[in-house]
């Protein structure tokens, strides 16, 4: 299309002068606090944050929530995609508009619907007592169920949505061939309907990691102080103690723990391919 | 001829900022709290009498602060409201100046406690709060900050994180309470500590208290009386309880930052907000409790507010050095023993 290189650069420079100016050396200059302490280099603001039980506590927990949530949603993904692809045309389109219907609303207010749904008055529990499951009303909020059960309605949509594009890419015969050839259900995911959806599962699994690790309004409704997230925490640091050194060491964090799920969830899908 | 129209298209583009720049412009940073009250009470008034220009900035005490100090060299902002404790902070690092208190025409009509609240001439006060329980008078009495930790009341507690304005307080008075008054808290924290997960939460902000008292969550909550007008319109009875152990609470004050060019005119802003009209105003739309004693308030106002002399004399207040010594301290113990 161009005739040299560089006129391709000069008319990249402008957007890329505009983006390293005002994205990327801010953050590098944010990211280097965590690094520089009375100016010069050291880790000892890394070790310092993690000798700290509490900040050792929430990194766990924020880790454990996100492989958590990435999980059970792509169990609940795969049969909700796989429900949703076997649907005649009209219907398929109608139910995947339910499922984009949350993204269009605010996570914050979804989040505040949680705190109707999950209280002691709430729908949950008022079933539970009605059901004879608990004699009075179960504490859910303000727990990690809380904030799990968030994380999942807000991010599920994400991973349904990605498998129902790799589903749909599947040779519709695909399964009753194995069916014909002796497979029994388990063996049918695992050795088909796996293989040819990982791509989905793959891009599915690092929205919903990523997007759970680094959700702020559903931690901090849903959980509050008493279940601190990595983001929860960082906001606590930011606003609260000023302290943006320790700032600076959550959020590098939560970069590398992005980035590290993105590399390792295409690695495994590519090394099955190459299988 | 190109250039001569570019010239004069210039020239038309520059003309309005010529004019803006010979108006005196005010930088004030304040909570963000209830700004359209404050911009029709204050702002407008203001700006119409003076024939200036206010620009606000908002933000909390901690954001606005790192701001101020990074600023220090060349202020942007002139005159700030920030917390009694952030007051003296600002004070130490040099930040603000000495007020000039023979400016402030209203200064005289201060509660004593709001004059020089730091003792150190930087700071005035121009609105104080009482902090205390607000609870369901149908399921419960108060009568001691101690009564919080019953078992029959715990599960049905929200305690105010340390890192807000009410924690600190509301912990010292649980201190007392429990027979302690040191500053360095440890004996509350550490009894939170032992019901911690008893507790329904440790809030971070007041606004979501209301609804978890409508549904039912929460039965009682250490709060500051400027965030009580939202349980008295609950369809739920909720009562404000003076514990033996009598009422804490928080005071806020007006600095001028230190090499501000507009130092008159935010003396005379100041000396406008202290004034018994403003003052009443901001008091009977609930915004702020007054520090002019001259106010006098509805029954409703008063009733919603921390009003009145034997109040503000009855404060336990913590004092700013004790809170900003040991803020870390608190945070620290706060972390070990109650944050996980």
């Amino acid at each position: 299309m161009f005739q040299n290189r560089a006129e391709a650069l000069a008319l990249a420079l402008p957007a890329a002068v505009f983006a390293a100016l005002v994205f990327l050396l801010p953050v590098v200059v944010l990211l280097s606090e965590g690094f520089r302490i009375d100016g010069s280099w050291t880790l000892s603001a890394y070790t310092g944050f993690f000798s700290e039980s509490l900040n050792r506590t929430v990194f766990l927990r924020t880790f454990r929530l996100g492989l958590e949530v990435t999980a059970v949603s792509a169990v609940i993904g795969y049969a909700a995609a796989f429900a949703i692809v076997n649907l005649p045309p009209k219907g398929k389109g109608r139910v995947i508009g339910l499922v984009t219907l949350p993204l269009m609303i605010s996570p914050v207010a979804r989040t505040y619907a949680w705190i109707v749904i999950l209280g002691r008055t709430g729908i949950v529990n008022q079933a539970i007592q009605g059901l004879g499951l608990s004699d009075g009303p179960l504490r859910l909020l303000f727990t990690e169920t809380a904030v799990f059960i968030g994380l999942l309605q807000l991010f599920l949509p994400l991973m349904i949505l990605s498998l129902i594009s790799a589903l749909e890419n599947m040779p519709k015969d695909a399964i009753p061939a194995a069916r014909v050839l002796g497979a029994n259900w388990f063996q049918v995911f695992w050795k088909v309907i796996l293989p040819v959806t990982r791509e989905g599962l793959v891009v599915g699994g690092t929205l919903v990691f990523t997007g759970s690790l680094t959700a702020y309004i559903t931690p901090a409704v849903l959980g509050g102080s008493k279940v601190l997230m990595l983001e929860t925490l960082l906001y606590q640091q930011v606003s609260v103690a000023n302290n943006f050194v320790s700032a600076s060491v959550i959020a590098f964090m939560l970069i590398v723990m992005s980035f590290a799920a993105n590399i390792l969830l295409k690695r495994l899908a590519t090394a099955r391919n190459k299988r | 001829m190109k250039n001569a129209l570019i010239a004069s298209a210039a020239l038309l583009a520059l003309s309005p900022l010529a004019a803006k720049a010979e108006e005196k412009t005010l930088t004030i940073s304040v909570y963000a709290f209830a700004q359209d009250d404050f911009k029709t009470i204050v702002y407008d008034p203001f700006e119409a009498k003076c024939g200036c220009k206010l620009v606000v900035e908002t933000g909390n005490s901690v954001e606005r602060l790192a701001k101020m100090e990074a600023n220090k060299a060349s202020p942007v902002i002139d005159m700030a409201v920030v917390s009694m404790a952030d007051a003296l902070s600002a004070s130490r690092k040099d930040l603000i100046d000495k007020i000039d208190t023979s400016k402030l025409s209203n200064f005289g009509k201060l509660y004593d406690l709001a004059k020089d609240p730091n003792g150190d001439g930087m700071s005035v006060g121009y609105t104080f709060y009482a902090t205390s329980i607000a609870y369901r008078s149908d399921k419960m009495k108060i009568e001691s900050w101690a009564d919080l930790l019953k078992p029959e009341y715990v599960g049905h507690v929200a305690f105010p994180n340390v890192t807000t304005n009410q924690g600190p307080p509301a912990l010292f008075m649980l201190g007392q309470a429990l027979g302690s008054d040191h500053p360095d808290l440890k004996a509350p924290i550490e009894a939170l500590g032992e019901k911690k997960d008893e507790i329904v939460t440790f809030y971070e902000k007041s606004s979501q208290l209301v609804q978890l008292m409508q549904q039912e969550e929460i039965w009682a909550a250490p709060i500051g009386r400027f965030s009580w007008a939202g349980f008295t319109k609950l369809d739920v009875p909720v009562a404000w309880a003076t514990p033996k152990e009598g009422q804490t609470g928080g005071m806020n004050v007006m600095v001028v930052t230190k090499g501000s060019q507009n130092r008159d005119l935010a003396l005379q802003f100041m000396d406008f907000w202290l004034s018994t009209e403003i003052q009443t105003k901001l008091a009977e739309k609930l915004v702020d409790s007054p520090a002019n004693k001259e106010v006098k308030l509805s029954e409703e106002a008063a009733n919603n507010l921390t009003y009145g002399e034997e109040t503000a004399k009855s404060l336990k207040l913590i004092p700013s050095a004790a809170a900003l010594d040991n803020r870390a301290a608190w945070l620290k113990e706060w972390n070990e023993k109650v944050g996980q």
